[in-house]
């Protein structure tokens, strides 16, 4: 529990919170519980059930997975003002990766509980809805540019690449922007190996087996008929350039 | 002396589009106001004359028998322009003068070549011949692929010599050797055609690189085209779709060829 005033702005930013009004999010802080971590502790493990979100008013932590090896890999980092697990509150899933203090760190835990609590107000659930169908449109959005790229590396066209920077908004939402990201790394790469290939394939096309030549031409150049021909088309030419 | 000049139009392998470039190449010439000749002896299906709306019932004698002195030239030529029929690219050779010299269609035709044969003079004779009764400004050969005696008395006899070629090494190959046979039989202008080239070459490298390799110029780098296709074998296609990038690149082949005649 907890009554800092100034964790209302902190929590405006959090996107599901972010079409409440002050009222709802003082409610919010009221039922949230203060959770103190020391460098090392486990905020959450990939797999566990989803069924709370996290506010960091202090303090950093890693979000991380395991590799296929089994090594720990650091998807992100996180500090003050970060909120995680909001999807969770909403859709119940399970954690998708884990999450460990990186020093002394506090954060704001919002339990189930609470928030279905919160959400019983018809003017709260309507905020809620209505924040998260924008940001499925703008998900979408990414989405329809997504396709419309994919459409021109279809036709051999990368020269979209070359404005990739521009088509990233800064502050757009981060998964989008991470997937638009990665998906220009993507092209980048597919693009490196096409004209890897291609290079090869030129080279390829100049491989011409000289002694292979030399013997063909000979074995047609050998005969009387050739011969014959040769000596016919000579006096040819001869002739008509004469003429 | 005939003014006119022997084009003859080869590839070392079947499948280059040699007997569809050799009709596109004729029927732009005929275009640009010259008197054409064109002389069929690939006779694999499906032969030039289907591609100038022939249909072969109405070839009676061809360049075998005229060879042979069992017909005069004047039987054997069919004129294109008289006959260009509903479709649209062909249409265009109506105020053209375009005719057509059949080679053999018949098997019996072809092992009558192997018999007989036909020696340089005779054969040379008779294009001058042809050259001279239908008073023509070009005669093109379309000749087997591959360098058979038929196809050598061909190239020994020309005054231009084109030959296709994809971009692949068995094409380059035989090219090579093409080339090599070329100059040893002194035909003075020999160009280069690069058809069916993938859109993932670049044509100004490619035309630079294999001009590079044989030093001879290549006159056009023509793309693969499923436009072309999809048009069979039912009409002319660069009289068909003129803006088309492949019919953009035969122009510049039949260029190439009209050119010869300010050198």
């Amino acid at each position: 529990m907890t009554d800092d005033v100034d964790i209302i702005p902190q929590l405006k930013k959090i996107a599901i919170f972010s079409g409440l009004s002050d009222d709802v999010l003082v409610t919010i802080a009221q039922r949230a519980t203060k959770r103190k971590l020391a460098p090392g502790d486990v905020l959450m493990k990939k797999g566990d059930p989803g069924d709370s979100l996290f506010l960091i008013h202090e303090g950093w932590v890693k979000i991380t997975t395991v590799d296929s090896k089994g090594e720990e890999l650091i998807l992100n980092k996180w500090g003050a003002g970060a909120a995680i697990g909001e999807m969770s509150l909403l859709d119940g899933g399970m954690r998708s990766a884990s999450a460990v203090a990186l020093e002394d760190t506090e954060v704001l835990e919002l339990s189930r509980e609470a928030f279905e609590e919160i959400v019983k107000s018809p003017v709260v659930s309507l905020a809620i809805i209505k924040d998260s169908t924008r940001r499925l449109r703008f998900a979408t959005t990414y989405i329809e540019r997504a396709i419309d790229l994919a459409q021109k590396i279809a036709a051999g066209d990368y020269s979209f690449l070359e404005q990739s920077q521009a088509l990233i908004n800064d502050n757009d939402d981060s998964k989008a922007a991470q997937m638009l990201s990665a998906f220009f790394t993507m092209v980048r790469k597919v693009k490196e190996r096409e004209d890897g290939l291609k290079q090869q394939l030129e080279k390829l096309t100049f491989e011409i087996d000289q002694t292979r030549r030399k013997k063909e031409f000979e074995e047609i150049t050998g005969t009387e008929f050739y011969a014959n021909l040769k000596e016919q088309a000579k006096a040819l030419r001869e002739k008509r350039a004469q003429e | 002396m005939n003014k006119g000049k022997i084009v003859s139009i080869h590839s070392f392998r079947g499948g280059t589009g040699k007997s569809n470039t050799t009709a596109n190449l004729a029927a732009q010439v005929a275009l640009a106001g010259k008197r054409v000749g064109v002389v069929d002896t690939d006779i694999q299906s499906p032969g030039i004359h289907v591609l100038f709306g022939l249909d072969e019932r109405k070839m009676g004698k061809t360049m075998n028998d005229f060879l042979h002195d069992k017909a005069t030239i004047r039987e054997i030529g069919l004129p294109i322009h008289e006959n260009v029929g509903g479709a649209v690219g062909l249409s265009k050779l109506k105020d053209t003068h375009i005719w057509l010299f059949p080679s053999s269609i018949s098997g019996r035709d072809i092992s009558q070549i192997l018999k007989e044969g036909v020696d340089f003079n005779k054969l040379n004779v008779g294009l001058q011949t042809t050259i001279s009764e239908f008073d023509l400004d070009y005669l093109f050969i379309d000749t087997h692929p591959g360098l058979n005696e038929e196809t050598l008395l061909s190239i020994a006899t020309s005054d231009v010599l084109i030959i296709i070629l994809r971009p692949d090494n068995q094409d380059l190959q035989g090219t090579s050797v093409t080339v090599d046979i070329a100059r040893s039989l002194d035909v003075p202008n020999l160009f280069l055609m690069i058809n069916k080239a993938l859109p993932k070459y670049d044509p100004v490298q490619l035309k630079k690189e294999i001009e590079l390799q044989f030093n001879a110029p290549v006159a056009g780098v023509l793309p693969l085209s499923f436009d072309m296709a999809d048009n069979a074998s039912s009409d002319l296609f660069s009289l068909r779709y003129p803006d088309h990038e492949w019919s953009k690149g035969l122009r510049g082949v039949a260029e190439a060829i009209l050119a010869l005649d300010n050198k």
